[in-house]
């Protein structure tokens, strides 16, 4: 589903704008994700040294989906972004097992943030393509997700260079954002 | 001494700009002149199978050097001159040497009739206009040719 299919189921929903944060750790994939979402070619993506955006509209009803850059330097960036954020999507390197303590400790910053209170979490671990990626439960439970009691959350495993699994994530996205 | 303003001015640069068939992904269009050049009109010559996708999308890549507190850019689609379609976009906060891209994306309404390529021919332009709060930062502008 690319974003102008989402855009189109999500009309029913009584708002006219939406925003989507996507986050992660620099190499974890963001605008990986976010090409693929719009049918583009993922095979030349340089680190993002501030945001991607992708504004999509149509018959007055407006997605925009923002995607921040990872690395350590840009990271105390990110809280500019967060108002009015509808779901934020974070984005897991599953291979990268070195730096799971590090996504979690920013990861669990965000979730703690006032400006993002009560927003839906969608994690993507990303890459299961790669040898030794670990598993969306097994992310879980370093992630403590189930501890998660304030807003509704979902993991979902994909590879954003085939684009599989993004499909059930933008799923999960249409019927949390129809809830609301 | 440079006023704040000149600083952002100086140091902000439009990259690039690319028009995009949005079903397939298929870049139709990329100018990597700075367009941020003031008084200078940019060509872009467009496959004219481009009037028959249901989704164009426009997308812009820019730097700055210092951080703007609220930015946001104003870009009109005119035909001779009148506006066609308009889009605001804010983008609030930018990072201090950032490079960043804004991609737009319009489906046309399926009602909507498109007019032959012979009319738009050279006289369709995209204007784009980058603001900081109220001061104008860069104005682009760019004339589009069916070929």
């Amino acid at each position: 589903m690319g974003l102008l299919a989402l855009l189109r189921k999500l009309r029913a929903s009584s708002e006219q704008e939406l925003r989507i944060l996507l986050l992660g750790l620099d190499n974890a994939g963001k605008t990986t994700l976010l090409k693929h979402l719009a049918n583009e070619d993922v095979t030349h993506i340089t680190p993002t040294q501030g945001f991607n955006i992708k504004s999509v509209q149509s018959s007055g009803f407006k997605l925009n989906v923002w995607d921040i850059g990872g690395q350590r330097k840009i990271r105390p960036y990110w809280r500019n972004y967060f108002e009015n954020t509808d779901v934020l999507i974070y984005v897991i390197d599953s291979s990268d097992r070195k730096r799971f303590d590090e996504t979690a400790e920013e990861l669990s910053e965000l979730l703690n943030e006032e400006k993002l209170d009560g927003v839906p979490l969608l994690v993507f671990a990303n890459k299961q393509d790669l040898l030794g990626a670990a598993t969306p439960s097994e992310l879980a439970l370093g992630l403590a997700l189930q501890t998660i009691k304030d807003r509704g959350w979902q993991i979902q495993a994909c590879c954003a260079c085939s684009g599989e699994g993004v499909q059930d994530g933008m799923n999960w996205i249409c019927q949390t954002i129809k809830k609301k | 001494m440079p006023s704040k303003a000149e600083d952002i001015l100086s140091g902000f640069r439009v990259n690039w700009m690319s028009l995009r068939e949005v079903d397939t992904g298929k870049l139709l269009w990329q100018n990597s002149d700075d367009l941020s050049q003031p008084d200078v009109e940019h060509e872009a010559r467009v496959p004219k199978s481009i009037l028959n996708c249901r989704a164009v999308s426009r997308e812009i890549n820019f730097s700055s050097i210092e951080p703007l507190e609220n930015f946001r850019l104003e870009q009109k689609v005119l035909f001779k001159g009148r506006a066609l379609e308009e889009w605001t976009f804010d983008f609030g906060f930018v990072i201090p040497n950032s490079t960043n891209t804004w991609q737009s994306i319009i489906e046309a309404a399926p009602e909507s009739q498109m007019m032959p390529a012979q009319i738009l021919n050279g006289n369709v332009t995209i204007e784009t206009k980058f603001y900081d709060d109220t001061l104008l930062v860069s104005t682009s502008l760019v004339r589009l040719f069916y070929v």
